[in-house]
């Protein structure tokens, strides 16, 4: 059965037609800000934010996803799954090649997923965890035997979660240490030109791209600009035709979006959808107490931090999934701001007024006052709460050790439950030592195996049962605080088209994009 | 003889100096919570012990923290101070890397806040009794009052945004294959903004210094004996006055010089100028422990020869200073 | 002319301490006249200045009173800047009386270990205290007076070197008083002056200290400085100029106020002394 090749041709070609509506042009240089600097622009060595955003341009994955979630077409031009969910046959284009010359081939494929990406990226190695084997039958064929169905593994072929990375080039080499890390190889539709280290990293078009016409820009410049307010100012003197998102502070936004021939999309995080949470610390004090984490959720008032905060932006989450999510359960009664109730079940649990330290994150001044907007929601409730400053590395290591009470943190959803939402939930990922995995300690087996059983059941019918039944008992006993899926817009020039057209946004969003000028 | 001597007998106390403050900075910054590999994990979005490990063991961090000392100190013998884990560069490449703007910056912001302040403070001082005289001592002091961040948006809202005529931010403009005289106008122009306001406070001081300093000198008995010899007061002014005034600059100037690398930060920050204050503050907030190091030796060196050089021109300025040391 | 007269002849100085009497008057009223926290979310957010009744200086991005924000400021300002000048005169008077005092090879090494910690950028060293100490208001105090004790350890110094072979302390040595009575007793009251003038001088400089760690995200989330309200406004300064007006005025009001008091001290107290700080 060949439902999802169909399926991914059909989307494909919906985009086109809506997209190529313009007739596009080629040439041009698009400026951009890249906040903050990263590390470096190699995909499979950083999994960070800008490292993603700029190598997205750089290397590819066998598939990319439109703002749906389908996938389309990339490395691999077509693609089958058997019937029982557990052999993932790719077909892959057989004129791609690296940036250095080098043909790609599926020898590249069953390296980096099975050698490179297994030892360098956390996340893709518990996906890989359910592949019993990675073959290649012939140069431009790859075939994935699963260990046992998994529900979303086609999701995993996005470039930051499962990019290529060149086997001539890393074969045998320590991959930290490669001297080609300065000097990015890809096979993507632009390639590394200079970095000139705070100040600019320039990619130039790849002219020797596989896909006939693409890109249409000549380059790409991300500016290093370490303030947001002189981010703004340099989209508005027209140094830069791009604010990705998050680089500029949230209070500008409105202000921006209303300049001259401005466009703004919120669209291209779908494949993140960014949920923010407040982290509670299940295992100690009050907060052990499931009436107080109630309390917490009837106390803030998360209409106001979406309104006043994110200008409108985003959705108030009912429970745990979010609404980019599959199987989000939407008859779940919503945690209405209710202060009179947060009262109420604090009276009845018997909270004597013990401190309770709140932790925010560090990530610039949208934060900051959430945070304490945030505080000022307990308070009013009458939990007796102070506020911790830090700094990033503090506030890893905070929550890496489990040294706090509440904490801000957002994470990425990644499609799909099994991929983005289990792993903050189920107990095996109980672990000191890291910022991202079940940080608050909550444990239910029932929960647990619920998780489990949904992602490796097959078809998708039956993991939304179980699914289900996991949403009415987090909703109820609410391990975490659910503060606001994020909506983050994308503010650019109306001359830029064609910018965000996949599920991935800027990420790997300019092999489209052409500039009217 | 003596004086190649006594500097020799400085450069040698300098070294220990340095030796030590190695030391001190490297156990200081070793008390901050979290270390390099964890804000790096968090960034990455997802990790595992495993990760961790991995990246603490290209770090060197899972060594026992004397071989850590020991292996930096021995590197920073022979000049090797090390990678930077953040920015996968060698840490004297990066500092050496950015160290030109950072020298351009507070090297201009240092000349225009000595001789704008020194212009200012002696016709302050000329002008004691009258107007004038006040006025500029008032703007001083509003200068010296201000906090030199506000300064710098309050410049960037009203010359960049509202009258549009400096560059808000940044080094050079991007991307316009400058060579030459273009380029250096082209700097010339971002450099304006940034190099004000960090003199702006400088200035305030230098002014009042000099005319405080002028005053009380003009009450000293050699100026009064010239001016009853019937010296010129312009002479006066100039070849005793202003003279002898300069020794509490000289102090203040060798210690401003000394901050030069450290002390731009702010305004490093709000004008994206791509210096040391800048990628110190990163550094610190990244755990980027060698590249913080790198930077706290370099601009500790910075000060150290500095203080030499004022002890030499204060040698030059007033022959008592040198018989007495 | 006793001291009061000296002090007042000094136009300035008056000016000063009537400024940094108001602010005082600020500082103490603010429970009275805005007995609620200035984190409370009273109004919609943006609210320009005198657009409404009891929001004379508008409201902030989250519909809080920017004036009781400013009264409280006031308080956490001067409470920052007293403190910290404090406990740098308590680490820097001792260690220079000593030094001075005593003289030979103790001064030598006390000096070395103060010029240790003038060799790292004051603002730098500052940064990276408080972010190994993590914010709050007691990271921060001791950060700015770590960073700001030498000078007072150098003057006093100064001060005891040239005061220790006067003729009441040798009369006092005869006496046969201790060495600790003399540097308390004798010497320390006659360098008083030049320390106080200092002081204030100090106290000025670590309220622009405190502004600038907070301006940079450095400061104590539980309490509402002027920093914390500039650094704040810093992103939505082209929408709402009044938030960063205001404590901005406050904090150039403060520390002009707290300058002109010092030199007018200087003047009451050391007529006839140089000034050689600025």
């Amino acid at each position: 059965m060949k439902k999802t090749l169909t399926l991914a041709i059909a989307a494909a070609s919906i985009a086109a037609t809506y997209a190529w509506a313009e007739e596009p042009r080629s040439g041009g240089i698009i400026n951009t800000v890249i906040q903050p600097e990263p590390p470096s622009i190699i995909a499979g060595l950083h999994q960070n934010a800008p490292t993603q955003t700029v190598s997205g341009n750089i290397y590819e994955s066998l598939l990319r996803y439109d703002t749906d979630l389908n996938p389309m077409p990339q490395l691999a031009h077509d693609w089958t799954v058997s019937d029982d969910g557990l052999v993932y046959t790719f077909n892959l284009h057989e004129d791609a090649t690296w940036h250095d010359g080098k043909p790609f081939t599926s020898a590249d494929v069953v390296f980096s997923t099975d050698v490179y990406l297994r030892e360098m990226n956390p996340r893709t190695r518990t996906i890989l965890s359910h592949v019993e084997s990675i073959e290649a039958p012939d140069d431009h064929t790859v075939v994935f035997t699963l260990k046992n169905p998994f529900g979303p593994f086609l999701l995993a072929f996005e470039a930051g979660t499962m990019p290529m990375m060149p086997k001539h080039i890393y074969e045998g080499t320590d991959f930290r240490d490669n001297e080609a890390n300065n000097h990015p190889v890809g096979t993507g539709p632009f390639k590394f030109e200079s970095w000139d280290r705070g100040r600019v990293i320039q990619l130039v078009k790849n002219e020797d791209y596989y896909e006939q016409g693409l890109p249409y820009l000549d380059g790409i410049n991300w500016h290093v600009i370490p303030d947001a307010s002189s981010r703004a100012i340099a989209y508005e003197n027209g140094t830069v035709d791009v604010l990705p998102a998050n680089s500029v502070e949230n209070f500008d936004i409105p202000r921006l979006s209303e300049l001259d021939n401005t466009c703004r999309t919120e669209q291209g995080h779908e494949y993140f959808s960014p949920f923010a949470m407040l982290w509670i610390n299940n295992r100690e004090g009050p907060m052990a107490d499931k009436r107080f984490r109630q309390a917490v959720m009837y106390a803030l008032d998360r209409e106001f931090a979406r309104d006043v905060l994110w200008n409108g932006l985003g959705k108030v989450p009912l429970s745990a999934f979010g609404s980019n999510a599959s199987f989000q359960d939407d008859s779940l009664p919503p945690y209405d701001h209710n202060p009179e109730r947060a009262r109420e079940l604090l009276d009845e649990m018997g909270y004597d007024g013990e401190e309770v330290r709140l932790l925010p994150i560090p990530y610039g001044e949208t934060w900051v006052r959430w945070a304490e907007a945030v505080k000022q929601n307990l308070q009013e409730v009458g939990i007796n709460i102070r506020t911790q400053a830090t700094d990033v590395g503090g506030w890893n290591q905070r929550l890496a050790e489990w040294d706090y009470d509440l904490a801000f943190t957002y994470l990425f959803q990644y499609g799909d439950p099994a991929l983005g939402i289990s792993r903050t939930y189920i107990s095996s990922n109980i672990a000191k030592g890291s910022p991202w995995n079940n940080v608050e300690g909550y444990e239910n087996e029932r929960v647990d195996e619920l998780f489990d059983l949904a992602a490796t059941a097959y078809p998708d019918d039956k993991r939304e049962e179980y699914y289900h039944e996991v949403q009415g008992i987090l909703h109820d006993e609410v391990p975490v605080g659910w503060l606001l899926e994020l909506g983050f817009p994308t503010i650019y020039s109306c001359d830029v088209k064609n910018l965000v057209t996949t599920g991935i946004g800027l990420n790997d969003g300019f092999k489209n994009a052409w500039l009217d000028r | 003889m003596l004086y190649a001597r006594l500097i020799i007998m400085r450069l040698l106390k300098a070294v220990i100096v340095l030796f030590l403050i190695v030391i001190f900075n490297f156990f200081l910054i070793q008390m901050a919570p979290g270390d390099p590999a964890a804000v790096m994990a968090g960034e990455a979005g997802a990790t595992d012990p495993e990760f961790l490990r991995q990246l603490r063991e290209q770090f060197g961090l899972d060594q026992p923290l004397y071989v850590q000392l020991w292996r930096y100190i021995s590197g920073i013998a022979t000049l090797d101070f090390g990678y930077s884990y953040r920015q996968q560069m060698p840490v004297f490449d990066l500092i050496m890397d950015r160290m030109p703007a950072t020298l351009l910056l507070t090297g201009t912001a240092f000349v225009m806040s000595l001789g704008l302040g020194i212009l200012a403070g002696s016709m302050a001082a000329a002008r004691a009794k009258k107007l004038s005289g006040s006025v500029i001592m008032a703007l001083a002091l509003v200068f010296y009052a201000t906090p030199l961040f506000w300064v710098a948006l309050m410049s960037v809202v009203l010359f960049s945004v509202q009258l549009d005529w400096l560059p808000a931010y940044g080094f050079a403009s991007v991307g316009t294959g400058y060579t030459g005289f273009a380029l250096a106008l082209d700097i010339g122009k971002h450099l304006i903004l940034p190099a004000t306001t960090l003199a702006l406070f400088f200035m305030a001081i230098y002014t009042r210094m000099t005319r405080t300093s002028m005053l009380e000198a003009s009450q000293q008995d050699y100026v009064k004996t010239a001016r009853s010899k019937g010296l010129a007061s312009g002479v006066i002014q100039r070849r005793h006055i202003l003279r002898n005034a300069l020794l509490p600059i000289i102090t203040l100037a060798g210690l401003q010089a000394g901050q030069m690398v450290g002390g731009a930060i702010l305004t490093e920050t709000v004008f994206a100028w791509p210096g040391i204050g800048r990628l110190m503050f990163e550094a610190l907030m990244q755990r980027d422990y060698n590249l913080l190091l790198g930077i706290f030796f370099f601009s500790a060196a910075l000060v150290i020869l500095f203080n030499i050089i004022t002890d030499l021109v204060y040698g030059l300025v007033d022959p008592r200073i040198k018989e007495a040391s | 002319m006793n001291f009061f007269a000296r002090f007042a002849q000094n136009r300035g100085a008056l000016v000063g301490l009537i400024i940094l009497t108001m602010i005082i008057l600020m500082a103490i009223s603010a429970p009275l006249l805005f007995p609620e926290s200035p984190w409370r979310m009273v109004q919609r957010p943006f609210l320009p200045p005198l657009e409404l009744d009891g929001f004379p200086m508008g409201t902030d991005t989250m519909g809080r009173n920017v004036a009781a924000g400013l009264m409280h400021g006031a308080w956490v300002s001067l409470l920052i800047g007293l403190v910290s000048t404090f406990v740098a005169l308590v680490i820097g008077v001792p260690l220079g009386a000593i030094a001075g005092y005593y003289g030979g090879l103790l001064d030598d090494a006390l000096m070395r270990f103060t010029e240790f910690f003038q060799i790292i950028p004051n603002f730098a060293l500052a940064i990276v205290l408080v972010a190994i100490m993590q914010p709050s208001v007691t990271s921060i105090v001791l950060a700015i007076a770590l960073v700001s004790w030498p000078p007072v350890a150098r003057l006093v110094r100064a001060e005891f070197m040239s005061l220790r072979h006067r003729e009441y302390v040798e009369a006092a040595r005869l006496v046969g008083q201790s060495n600790r009575t003399i540097i308390l007793r004798q010497i320390l009251p006659n360098a008083m002056s030049p320390i106080i003038v200092m002081a204030s001088l100090m106290v000025a400089t670590a309220i622009l200290l405190e502004s600038s760690l907070s301006f940079l995200g450095l400061g104590d989330p539980n309490v509402m400085s002027w920093g914390y309200m500039i650094g704040a406004a810093r992103t939505v300064i082209r929408q709402a100029w009044w938030l960063s007006f205001f404590p901005g005025l406050a904090i150039l009001l403060t520390v002009l106020a707290l300058n002109l008091v010092g030199e007018g001290l200087d003047d009451a107290l050391n007529p006839k002394l140089s000034r050689e700080r600025s």
